[in-house]
């Protein structure tokens, strides 16, 4: 069982799940893959049009979507519920594809969704995936026609060549000194216990 | 230049996750994989039937059989995939490449026949049954999509 460590406790059991998929024995898979998690509350749409009545209706922890529900529906469906104020705007999403097309990868980047991953599904990915949301610590960023969490998940500075943007980007490449080294001498004098001249 | 808004969200998620009580992951996948089990016999017979739709589809001319196909082909192999059906899976995933923006008129008819009778052979049980019967299918069949591929 690699990834997950099996002694995790995790606890579902409160927790209320909304699947989107296009095929019935595929949300059948993922519904019965939630129950084992434990999860008490499994919904399932099959259309994109009654995954919105039900967010419209209820609030959810977790929201599954395949994006090619509905003649490919599912990533203009995300893109509107973040950018919706309902109180499912920023609840966690992973959206679980299949075979996925050339043009689908940049739209899956930018739709808002917290994870991505591609079918064939196993239980040991999908919880790999929810644990993950647990530990994330990405803020959530709007800009331009985006909103979901940070694209980023690991903060390397601005690319080669560019000063950044941001305020708090470093102006040269990490760890390069800014000012002349101290002899060993110097370092020495620091870090010596110093007797305290009253 | 544009503006970026950066802000944390609330997730609810987080906090039930960490409640007292529950259960652990290996139990949490013992039991996804008790569940899988429970409804195996039904979504293989749902295989079947998308491969039997995938062979009518493609000997039609229905008008947008392509995406049709495409669709079929997709959830086979997400569904046999998930049932361990390894190599059914993988050949329906070539069969979506090769219909993957692929306009009706233009679908590669022969290569399309060999994808689905490949699947259907996955199928059969003195195939299904023999790891090394299998891999000789996928074999032709990886072969097949290099060359169409070149």
């Amino acid at each position: 069982m690699s990834g997950v460590d099996p002694n995790t406790r995790l606890n579902l059991s409160k927790a209320s799940v909304l699947l989107v998929e296009s095929s019935q024995h595929s949300a059948d898979v993922l519904a019965q893959i939630m129950k084992g998690f434990g999860v008490s509350e499994v919904h399932r749409a099959l259309a994109s049009d009654a995954a919105e009545k039900m967010l419209r209706a209820k609030t959810f922890d977790l929201i599954v979507i395949d994006p090619t529900v509905s003649d490919g529906d599912g990533y203009r469906m995300l893109q509107e519920l973040r950018h919706s104020s309902g109180a499912n705007a920023y609840v966690p999403v992973v959206l679980i594809s299949g075979h996925v097309r050339a043009q689908d990868v940049a739209r899956a980047r930018d739709t808002g969704a917290n994870f991505f991953v591609t079918k064939p599904i196993t239980p040991n990915t999908l919880l790999q995936r929810i644990l993950f949301v647990a530990k994330d610590k990405r803020p959530f960023v709007q800009v331009g026609n985006y909103i979901g969490p940070d694209r980023r998940f690991k903060f390397e500075g601005p690319p080669p060549g560019s000063d950044g943007r941001r305020e708090n980007d470093l102006k040269s490449p990490l760890g390069d000194a800014d000012e002349p080294n101290m002899s060993q001498n110097e370092i020495d004098m620091m870090i010596k216990p110093q007797r305290v001249m009253i | 230049m544009t503006s970026v808004r950066k802000f944390h969200p609330e997730v609810r998620l987080k906090k039930l996750l960490a409640e007292s009580g529950g259960i652990t992951a290996g139990q949490a996948l013992d039991r996804a994989n008790e569940g899988l089990e429970s409804i195996r016999e039904d979504c293989l017979a749902g295989v079947d039937e998308k491969l039997t739709q995938l062979t009518q589809l493609a000997a039609s001319s229905e008008a947008e059989r392509g995406k049709q196909m495409y669709r079929c082909a997709n959830e086979i192999f997400a569904e046999a995939g998930a049932f361990g059906l390894a190599e059914l899976s993988a050949a329906a995933h070539s069969l979506c490449s090769l219909l993957s923006n692929v306009e009706d008129d233009r679908l590669p008819s022969s290569a399309i026949k060999v994808h689905i009778d490949a699947m259907r052979a996955l199928r059969r049980p003195d195939v299904s049954g023999n790891a090394a019967a299998r891999a000789a299918v996928l074999s032709g069949l990886r072969g097949l999509a290099k060359r169409h591929a070149g």
